[in-house]
């Protein structure tokens, strides 16, 4: 297994023993670290973090340019009061991984691990259910373009969808575009111009 | 012969933002240490290594390092929740053991600290159990811009919404800010039943100021009809705000106005070991009487192991000055009496819960309690 951060580590965090304990594990396994509290640093681009590290004892919402849970990069929490309402600050923030402070010689490596796992499958799941949710969307439009096909065409419902998927086939669009496309002309047709 | 110097860790901020408490957790370790020289009750004598981190957090882990070298195992200090995590990795290391003797937020059991004050079932839960039935369940709630006050205010928050209520406002204030005016605005608008106070220092010593004018302005705000209550406010703290205290509430597991043998004999003897007058806490003594388990401890263990010292503090009650004192095996945390008082104008609060209750430690809040804050009051006198 590889460790799987694509950019330097960002640690935000006081400086403390436990950013230094963090900085010299990262240095190991050969990841460049820059240290910030509390504001990120000026002009910071969030394309160039593979990873960021960021203190759940006195952090805040108002440090980060992104919204809860939407970190453009992996983001490992670094819990000291294991309190409730810390802990659901750090799962709200989109914590990929967490290291229990005070940090000495280990857990950086295996947090860098679970946290890039977690964010791929958290990039693969949101670039997934969005294409699911704009099928989903076109549903409505499939069973329209059914319905104008069965109507036109004298066809039942059966037929009709075969029609239409064969339309899609020929013109070589997914099922979803087809629809919208018959919908488009049959408004087109009796005069009622469609978004 | 057999005496035996025994080091102990004296780790309190004396001055800085908290030093009302940390002076008292210092006076209270070193008036039982001088006592125990003195009067010799174990066997031991013993050694303060006394070190003033003044309020600064950067300089507890050094400092515990020092007392470390200097020999001791065993520290008695920290106030704050920070300052305790900032001493860990020197106890793991070096396998000390920190009596840490103050009231915190909980959810911690670490195997190198000894909690001798209240963590949350044994304060803001019989708090609130005392006072929703009594005020009602439409608190405001105010605290200083830290862990104690976030959590504190959470876990009340969680109970009261359970038991019906609603939270009029819930407000933080920055560590040490005094600036307070907004805060007693919104109150006079929005007349909550009560207000939870888990400010810090001068915050909180401010915002009670302020209620008192509002108070006097309108009498809707008496401390009668709609108080502060706290889970860590002190007789030095209420001596010196004076009448402007008093009638606010406060819990804790020591007042100095207990009336018991073993309070009487204690004030005897810290009165005639320190060498100005003051006032009594719960800090203070949870401190003194840290150090008395310690001594004890090492003079029945016949050496200066934290682990036996532990095991022999879980099964050995001691009698501490608010009553018998063991602590509980599986949490590290002492099971205590929790008392809720009133504070007087002279810097004295009188005990106003009946029931003394033992109650064991539940430091991350799983065991359900005892008893709903519902099911109580009715039978019991209502100072509405």
């Amino acid at each position: 297994m590889k460790i799987d951060i694509h950019g330097k580590a960002l640690i935000l965090h006081r400086p403390h023993a436990t950013t230094e304990a963090i900085v010299r594990q990262l240095t190991q396994v050969g990841i460049p670290a820059e240290c910030a509290w509390p504001d990120l640093p000026q002009g910071l681009a969030a394309a160039d973090l593979g990873v960021m590290f960021f203190d759940a004892d006195m952090g805040h919402d108002e440090q980060f340019p992104w919204a809860a849970g939407a970190a453009p990069m992996p983001s490992i929490a670094l819990i000291g009061s294991e309190a409730p309402g810390r802990v659901a600050w750090a799962i709200r923030r989109g914590a990929d991984a967490h290291l229990l402070k005070p940090i000495a010689g280990g857990g950086v490596f295996s947090a860098l691990l679970i946290a890039g796992e977690a964010f791929a499958r958290r990039q693969t799941l949101t670039t997934e259910v969005e294409a699911l949710k704009r099928r989903l969307g076109l549903r409505e439009s499939l069973a329209e373009a059914t319905a104008i096909l069965m109507l036109n065409d004298e066809l039942n419902a059966a037929d009709a969808y075969k029609s239409l998927r064969r339309r899609a086939m020929e013109q070589r669009v997914s099922i979803e575009d087809m629809a919208a496309r018959v919908i488009l002309q049959a408004g087109v047709a009796s005069g009622h111009g469609r978004a | 012969l057999d005496q035996r110097v025994v080091p102990i860790g004296v780790l309190f901020s004396r001055s800085g933002p908290y030093e009302t408490l940390g002076r008292d957790g210092y006076l209270g370790a070193t008036t039982a240490i001088c006592e125990i020289n003195d009067r010799n009750p174990y066997g031991v004598t013993l050694r303060a290594e006394a070190r003033d981190p003044a309020g600064s957090i950067e300089s507890y882990a050094p400092l515990c390092r020092d007392i470390v070298h200097a020999g001791a195992r065993f520290i008695v200090g920290c106030t704050t929740s920070w300052s305790r995590k900032e001493v860990v990795p020197v106890l793991e290391r070096s396998g000390a053991q920190l009596w840490y003797p103050c009231p915190y937020e909980g959810f911690e059991g670490n195997d190198h600290v000894v909690y001798v004050g209240a963590c949350p079932n044994q304060h803001i839960l019989p708090l609130l159990d005392y006072v929703l039935p009594r005020y009602g369940r439409e608190p405001m709630l105010v605290g200083s811009n830290y862990i104690w006050g976030w959590e504190t205010s959470r876990i009340a928050r969680e109970v009261i919404e359970r038991a019906g209520g609603t939270i009029k406002a819930e407000r933080f204030v920055p560590l040490g800010d005094s600036d307070i005016d907004h805060i007693i605005d919104e109150v006079r608008v929005k007349r909550p039943d009560f207000v939870l106070n888990t400010l810090i220092g001068l915050s909180s010593r401010a915002f009670v100021e302020a209620y008192f004018g509002l108070g006097l302005l309108d009498p809707d705000f008496a401390a009668a009809r709609r108080p502060i209550i706290s889970c860590n406010w002190t007789e030095n703290e209420i001596a010196a705000l004076g009448p402007k205290a008093e009638g606010h509430l406060s819990v804790a597991p020591y007042f100095e106005s207990l009336a018991t043998v073993e309070n009487a004999r204690f004030l005897a003897t810290a009165r005639t070991t320190l060498p100005e007058p003051q006032r009594f806490s719960a800090f203070f003594v949870q401190a003194y009487a840290a150090v008395h388990m310690i001594a004890r401890g090492v003079s029945a263990v016949g050496a200066q192991d934290p682990e036996a010292l532990l095991a022999h503090a879980s099964t050995e009650t001691y009698g501490a000055p608010f009553g018998p004192l063991r602590i509980d095996a599986a949490t590290n945390h002492a099971i205590l009496v929790p008392r809720i008082a009133r504070a007087g104008r002279d810097g004295v609060f009188e005990v106003v819960s009946g029931d003394e209750r033992s109650i064991v430690p539940d430091p991350y809040l799983v065991k359900p309690p005892a008893q709903a804050s519902a099911q109580r009051g009715s039978h019991l006198r209502v100072v509405k």
